[in-house]
């Protein structure tokens, strides 16, 4: 905060004060119990606040999924046991259709925003930015904490929209008007509907505090010798994510406030000629376009993607370098791919809307953009390619899931291509196909990105180790799960099959994939149980696991290594390490690591 | 470039900013980027709705009265109000300057002149919505026709309120940021920091409002 | 907060002279001030004028007077102008995103009203049906809410 009042200093004056510091860290540094682990200012402590509160959504939303994939695999059976828990969603023991559509909706809004956003990227730029810059903490550490209690209000909006009497907002997570703005449309239209507004707008406010302390502190706050060219790809991931975060969400944010207005106000920003089928009313709105909302919506909701993706990707080539003992290829080409990547995600939305009554000659300009995506996704697949070919790879759980990582990435990428072509889309829209594809790279890699990344830094985190039996258990049965979930989806979108019904057994066409269906149920509920294995191994481990002995467990080059093995606040016990060389001179003139913080040898030989 | 800042200063080489600005100022301005993605978000969505519609009022119709003189003013009391709001943003620059000089007095003065321009250009704005509701415009409902004489839908006031509302909230919220700066001017908070940083990052803060008004400006009242 | 290492070097505009810095302020404000009077005679000026074709042109040179005015507000008054290019770049840059913002939503609005009126031929019959002026002085005062809301 008041981080000003040195601002007149020069480096000797600098250098004084990091010793002045030292000296008085013991006395500055008595916290309570509420300053530690409640309204911590420290990057680190925010990070695992992010990442528990992120761990509890990531279950609910799981919780989510096991309950619509039985209504989908046994649509003819009932569960009595449903009833008892959920009362009237179940009635009769089977889920009933608002609640479906409730469980639909919650389940995206959730692992979206909730844990692949906040859980992902809050943990991780909070946990890596200062540690691997060589920063004491956030910029403005106030504003940090302040990043993670606004979520936290939103997530308790969030969670009491699931108990109120019409239920949660049930319009899917996009809430397109007008059944989103209109409460006499649906149960979830209702009161739910609102909490979920409100939810999100403090959401909003959450990701643009963290955001600007990211994008600042980057900037601003490096090492001494730490260029932009010798950052991690970690950091310039997650530069790009807070870029894409800063720029995008205010548009969400503006187009929620007019579907507030619409929903209380009277106005029509969305609303014409509507006749409402429960009311038998035709409403008087007029003049609105409803394709308004879509746009707005998905000028956040395309660069969303990328705000999941982006940290997945930066952890997944800085432990692909590291396990494999060679320096990441192309390291140049990865910052350039990830601003290519940062750039299209916000001239692409409307692929969105293809068959929603987007103009079809604006819809082949989207098309070409987003086309355009494949060629800095496939720069990134190759490169990550070339750094493990021939490298002397260590197969930790961290690596496994950064492996997984890069295969889900690729198999998901493909169908984007199909997904990307207009005319394609008059097929595929709404099918089972685009729920396959998205859950693939999006969904299913970003949460493999986040593994990895937890399995490799939990070290770092809680100065003890993960247990590697149960984590391989977890990545296998993940891995091969997550490909027997979705690989058929393809199939049954192919045919046809629409997603968000309830029931597909009044379909002659779609009564084949009944078995289908039942099978990727059966095998959704053991992936969930594998999650919960997870679940009990981070919380075990935090307290039971085995002790980390050394500060440079993965022999990596990064600079959170050179800290002590569970650093105060403030990261470095001395003066913050100055920086003489890139993040990846792994296996170099016969060495198998070289720290970042080594100056260079004279008779070094370049990269 | 005003500083003298040396040829070969490598400003990307870490440890110290490359913009050569502490980092609140460099957060302010990301943070005017952002809320520029908000409003740029409302009066795009305000031009694709007017594009979108077959007819739309004439703003020169809309408003065209002025306090004490009646109707058939068109234009004159939006330039009142334009007026105010750049003459306040001067005395603001004036307050930043000021401050750069340490002229503990020219500040208090300075922004003392730019609160009571936000004040008045909130009271114009109180007494347009007033004068407009009366005239029956409010959200959701439309007392004006279309510049062709058909019926229009409420979309004009609609996204007149929503957007000139939301600047008047930026307007207010920047008047109690400059009451706040005054009120630690004048405890001396800056004296004893040793500068008036933070009336630089008011003073982005009430520039950007202004510039704000510049497009709202444009954009319901000329076009 | 204590870890005060954090903030490195800032070299200072002390240097800085009041006196330009004034002069500048008031030709800015000078600036500021012609452009907005250049838009208001444009303003009044487009109210006497049917052809659409200069309707469209002066439109468009007042879009490029807010601009301009945009210009002198941002470098001037917010300083952008003294800041280092790479600051300048980091703010100019991302606005560039706004031309394909606004030309996709504006060409979107208006493809929504031509495939309106084609397809909704009572639409378009609606909206070229003069009405009588409203009243509207008459100082009624109807609860807006109940007029357009959704009951």
């Amino acid at each position: 905060m008041s981080n000003e009042a040195t601002l007149y200093g020069h480096s000797e004056v600098v250098t004084t004060h990091d010793v002045h510091h030292d000296e008085h860290h013991g006395h500055h540094h008595k916290e309570t119990f509420i300053t530690k682990y409640v309204f911590s200012q420290d990057h680190k402590m925010i990070a695992k606040q992010f990442l528990l509160t992120g761990i509890i959504w990531a279950i609910i939303g799981g919780l989510f999924s096991v309950l619509f994939r039985l209504q989908l695999g046994y649509p003819d059976q009932t569960f009595p046991i449903l009833e008892e828990l959920l009362g009237k969603w179940a009635a009769g023991g089977k889920i009933q259709p608002e609640f479906y559509y409730a469980l639909v909706t919650m389940h995206g809004t959730v692992l979206v925003f909730f844990v692949l956003t906040a859980g992902l990227s809050g943990t991780f730029a909070n946990f890596l930015i200062p540690l691997q810059i060589g920063a004491r903490d956030m910029a403005s550490p106030f504003m940090n904490m302040l990043s993670y209690w606004f979520f936290f209000l939103a997530s308790i909006i969030m969670v009491s929209s699931l108990f109120v009497q019409t239920g949660p907002a049930s319009g899917g997570w996009t809430s397109y008007p007008p059944l989103s703005a209109l409460g006499d449309a649906s149960e979830g239209s209702k009161a739910g509907m609102d909490l979920w507004l409100v939810a999100m707008a403090m959401f909003v406010v959450s990701t643009l505090l963290g955001g600007l302390n990211y994008v600042s502190t980057i900037l601003n706050m490096r090492t001494k010798g730490m260029s932009m060219t010798r950052l991690p790809l970690t950091i310039w991931a997650l530069f790009f994510t807070a870029v894409l975060g800063i720029l995008s969400f205010p548009v969400l944010f503006s187009g929620f406030i007019l579907l507030l207005f619409d929903r209380h106000a009277g106005t029509s920003f969305y609303l014409s000629d509507i006749f409402l089928a429960s009311t038998q009313k035709a409403l008087p709105n007029e003049g609105g376009s409803a394709i308004l909302y879509q746009h707005l919506f998905w000028f956040l909701g395309h660069p969303e993607v990328y705000i999941i993706l982006l940290p997945a990707m930066g952890m997944a080539s800085e432990i692909l370098s590291t396990n494999s003992r060679k320096p990441i290829f192309g390291y140049m080409a990865m910052i350039a791919s990830l601003f290519a990547i940062t750039v299209l995600a916000f001239l692409v939305w409307a692929h969105h809307m293809f068959v929603t009554g987007l103009n079809p000659f604006l819809g082949s300009f989207f098309v070409l953009l987003t086309l355009l995506i494949a060629v800095p996704s496939a720069i990134k697949v190759f490169n990550w390619l070339t750094t493990i070919w021939r490298g002397n790879l260590r197969f930790t759980p961290g690596m496994l899931f950064a492996l997984g990582f890069v295969s889900l990435f690729i198999s998901g990428g493909l169908t984007g291509i199909f997904l990307g072509n207009s005319t394609l889309d008059i097929h595929l829209h709404d099918t089972y196909f685009v729920v396959a594809h998205f859950h693939i790279v999006m969904g299913v890699a970003s949460f493999f990105g986040m593994f990895a990344g937890i399995y490799h830094w939990f070290p770092k985190m809680y100065g003890r180790y993960l247990n590697n039996t149960l984590a391989f258990i977890h990545f296998w049965i993940t891995l091969v799960g997550a490909y027997l979930i979705f690989w058929p989806m393809h199939y049954e979108g192919l045919a046809g099959m629409p997603r968000r019904y309830l029931d597909f057994s009044g379909w002659a066409s779609f009564n084949q994939f009944g078995g289908l269906n039942r099978f990727i149920s059966i095998v959704t509920m053991i992936v969930f149980a594998v999650q919960l294995l997870f679940v009990f191994n981070f919380f075990y481990s935090m307290f039971k696991g085995r002790r980390v002995t050394s500060q440079n467990p993965w022999g990596s080059n990064t600079l959170e290594w050179t800290t002590q093995i569970n650093p105060g606040h403030g990261n470095w016990e001395g003066e913050i390490p100055e920086v003489h060389r890139w993040a990846y001179d792994y296996g170099k003139d016969g060495r198998d690591f070289i720290s970042q913080t080594e100056p260079v040898g004279a008779d070094e030989s370049k990269h | 470039m005003a500083q003298a800042v040396p040829a070969e200063q490598k400003w990307w080489s870490g440890g110290k900013s490359p913009f050569n600005l502490e980092y609140g100022k460099l957060m302010m301005w990301y943070f005017l980027m952002s809320d520029a993605f908000t409003f740029g978000a409302f009066l795009i969505s305000y031009g694709t709705i007017r594009f979108a519609s077959n007819g739309w009022p004439d703003p020169n119709k809309v408003f065209q009265s002025f306090p004490g003189l009646g109707s058939g003013y068109p234009l004159a009391f939006v330039s009142l109000m334009t007026f105010i709001l750049i003459i306040s943003s001067v005395t603001m620059v004036l307050a930043v300057q000021a401050g750069h000089a340490m002229d503990k007095k020219a500040v208090v003065r300075n922004l003392i002149l730019t609160i009571i321009g936000g004040l008045a250009f909130l009271s114009c704005q109180a007494w347009e919505w007033t004068h407009l509701h009366h005239e029956g415009a409010w959200w959701g409902s439309n007392p004006f026709l279309n510049a062709d004489g058909t019926k229009a839908s409420t979309n004009f006031t609609n996204f007149f309120f929503t957007i000139t509302g939301f600047h008047g909230f930026h307007v207010f919220s920047g008047v109690i940021i400059n009451i706040i700066m005054l009120i630690m001017t004048l405890n001396d908070v800056f004296e004893r920091k040793g500068h008036y940083l933070m009336i630089e990052k008011a003073g982005l803060y009430w520039h950007f409002v202004d510039l704000v008004w510049v497009f709202v400006f444009t954009c319901f009242y000329l076009i | 907060m204590h870890f005060m290492e954090n903030i490195q070097e800032i070299t200072h505009h002390h240097s800085f002279d009041r006196e330009a810095g004034k002069k500048e302020v008031i030709r800015v404000t000078v600036i500021l001030t012609v452009f907005t009077l250049i838009e208001l005679a444009l303003g009044f000026w487009l109210m006497g004028i049917e052809a659409q074709f200069m309707r469209h042109l002066i439109k468009g040179v007042i879009c490029i007077l807010m601009l301009a005015k945009a210009f002198y507000i941002v470098g001037y008054f917010m300083h952008l102008k003294h800041e280092l290019r790479n600051m300048i770049m980091t703010i100019v840059v991302p606005l560039l995103l706004f031309f394909w913002f606004i030309i996709a939503f504006l060409a979107d609005g208006n493809s929504y009203k031509n495939l309106k009126n084609k397809y909704d031929p009572y639409h378009l019959e609606q909206s070229k049906t003069k009405v009588e002026a409203p009243a509207h002085e008459g100082g009624e005062h109807p609860d807006a809410k109940k007029e357009g809301s959704k009951e």
